[in-house]
């Protein structure tokens, strides 16, 4: 009980942590999306403020040059020298946005913004009415101070890092807030599967055993067949239980690999399917070659349980499984409706089955591949609609020691 | 000596305005801005370059000045008119241009091409 309580923890553990990592994950892209978001409406409101400041200074600068080019306009071309100042340079353009002249040092120059950035200058634009030399657009350019930018910036990474910081608080404890009733939930329905699982145990252990002590000579044909269907749903119940523990405990359990006589214990398990199997008619044919693997018992019997089990169930009447166990491998084949091909990468896959028509809760197939990817064994299944599936498992080589 | 000297330079200095002025009115006489414009203007008080620089105030960039000097020249008005009241009042406005649309266009290239600020300002 101890063990399945650790190995519920473990699992809820990696749920919760997993469910922890994806919440998390997401509230911080979006915490980081909102600090960005609002960094960037900082940033703008910042620089909108700057570009104010600079837009008297400009505007005065730009008034000093119109009254220049004013008087240019009027004596030349007795004048030609453009109009200089120490404090800003400047450009014109005619209102074909084309080039008159220019002392500017950065000559990107930009007509649809009245005030912008450009490299380390910044350009305000100011339009003439009266076009004198031709000009309307008149540009003028000054150094820009960086200062604000980097304050901008520093405050943007200082309050960007606390805010960052206190909402990844509030998210951890609202991550744990809102998983409780979750985790509550799982744990509830952990503890009613391992009771239920624990609780069938006895009963179909019963029920098993007394079918086999059971003296049939003194029945009549009618109860023996009776007696027969008791023995079959048992032992499908049985089945269902021995997966259920496998799901439940059986990655807990401490690993018993040994020497496991694979001939004997298909054998074995293929003697435990027959009344199941001859309920439909079903015939075994098999071909085994003595073979020992390094494996746990219990492991490879949930492997070759399930999938004779299935090539039980979806079976036609009357159809054969074909086992055969050679130095290679071990192949397990049906006559039953098959799989599309599209679908055999899935059924490996928890919860997916061949066909709703069939009981199960889909999780044989899962439970068989979980342990070949533990032992490293490779599986091979073909399949054709309506004539059957063939699965095939490789076993490891050179360890059919002669002991 | 001075006087002989001085004689000398104003002989060569007029001589060689006369030679110049010859020249200009030669490449002169192969335009048609210079045939068919400059004799009407000189009798103005205002002068081409002026009235170049007045319309270049009003409209600016090249496109919009050739063609606005074109619309006037074919149908010159007191409202379209870039001169003073004053000027309109003394000398009032032209009249229609004769030149054909190829000759008005050459023109008025012309006239942009002379008085042209754009590589004069230093």
């Amino acid at each position: 009980m101890s063990v399945s309580k650790n190995r519920d923890t473990s699992l809820h553990l990696s749920n919760e942590k997993q469910a922890l990592r994806r919440f998390l994950s997401l509230y911080i892209f979006l915490v980081v999306a909102l600090l960005s978001l609002l960094s960037t409406f900082y940033y703008q409101s910042q620089e909108e403020l700057m570009f104010s400041n600079q837009r008297t200074v400009l505007s005065t600068y730009a008034n000093e040059q119109v009254k220049q080019l004013k008087i240019l306009h009027h004596y030349f071309p007795s004048k030609t020298n453009y109009p200089r100042s120490d404090k800003f340079k400047s450009a014109i353009y005619d209102i074909e946005r084309v080039y008159i002249f220019s002392t500017l040092e950065n000559e990107k120059v930009n007509f649809d913004k009245e005030i912008y950035r450009v490299g380390t200058k910044i350009h305000f634009v100011k339009l003439l009415d009266d076009y004198y030399l031709g000009a309307h657009y008149l540009f003028s350019e000054i150094d820009e101070d960086k200062n604000w930018e980097r304050k901008t910036i520093l405050n943007i990474i200082a309050f960007g890092t606390v805010a960052l910081i206190i909402l990844g608080i509030f998210g951890l404890f609202f991550v744990n807030l809102f998983l409780r009733p979750m985790k509550n939930s799982i744990a509830l329905l952990d503890n009613f599967i391992k009771d239920t699982t624990h609780e069938l145990n006895t009963p179909i252990s019963a029920i098993l055993a007394n079918i086999e002590m059971m003296d049939k000579s003194v029945m009549n044909e009618k109860n023996i067949k009776k007696l027969s269907r008791i023995n079959v749903a048992a032992k499908t119940v049985s089945h269902l239980y021995q997966d259920l523990t496998y799901l439940v405990l059986g990655h807990q359990r401490t690993v018993r690999d040994e020497w496991i006589d694979l001939e004997a214990l298909v054998t074995a398990r293929v003697e435990y399917f027959y009344l199941l199997a001859e309920a439909k008619s079903i015939k075994f044919i098999i071909d085994l070659e003595p073979r020992k693997v390094w494996i746990d018992e219990a492991k490879i019997a949930r492997v070759i349980d399930n999938l004779i089990s299935n090539a039980i169930k979806y079976n036609k009447r009357g159809g054969e499984i074909r086992l055969i166990l050679k130095e290679e491998h071990l192949m397990i084949s049906d006559t039953g409706i098959g799989i599309e091909k599209e679908k055999i990468s899935a059924m490996f896959d928890r919860y997916s089955r061949f066909n709703s028509s069939e009981g199960g809760f889909g999780i044989g197939l899962n439970i068989v591949k979980s342990i070949l990817d533990e032992y490293k064994l490779k599986v091979e299944v073909n399949s054709v609609i309506k004539m059957g599936t063939t699965i095939k498992i490789y076993l490891p080589m050179g360890a059919n020691l002669d002991f | 000596m001075i006087k002989k000297i001085l004689l000398i330079l104003l002989s060569t200095t007029l001589f060689s305005t006369t030679l110049f002025s010859k020249e200009k009115i030669e490449v002169k006489q192969e335009n048609i801005f210079v045939k068919k414009c400059v004799p009407c203007h000189e009798y103005l008080p205002s002068s081409l370059e002026r009235m170049f620089m007045s319309y270049l105030k009003v409209y600016s960039g090249e496109k919009t000045f050739k063609e606005s000097l074109k619309s006037f020249l074919r149908d010159p008005d007191e409202v379209s008119s870039t001169m003073s009241e004053l000027f309109l009042d003394r000398f009032g406005v032209k009249s229609k241009t004769e030149l054909s649309d190829k000759e008005l266009e050459e023109a008025v290239n012309l006239y942009w091409e002379m008085y042209n600020i754009r590589n004069k300002l230093k």
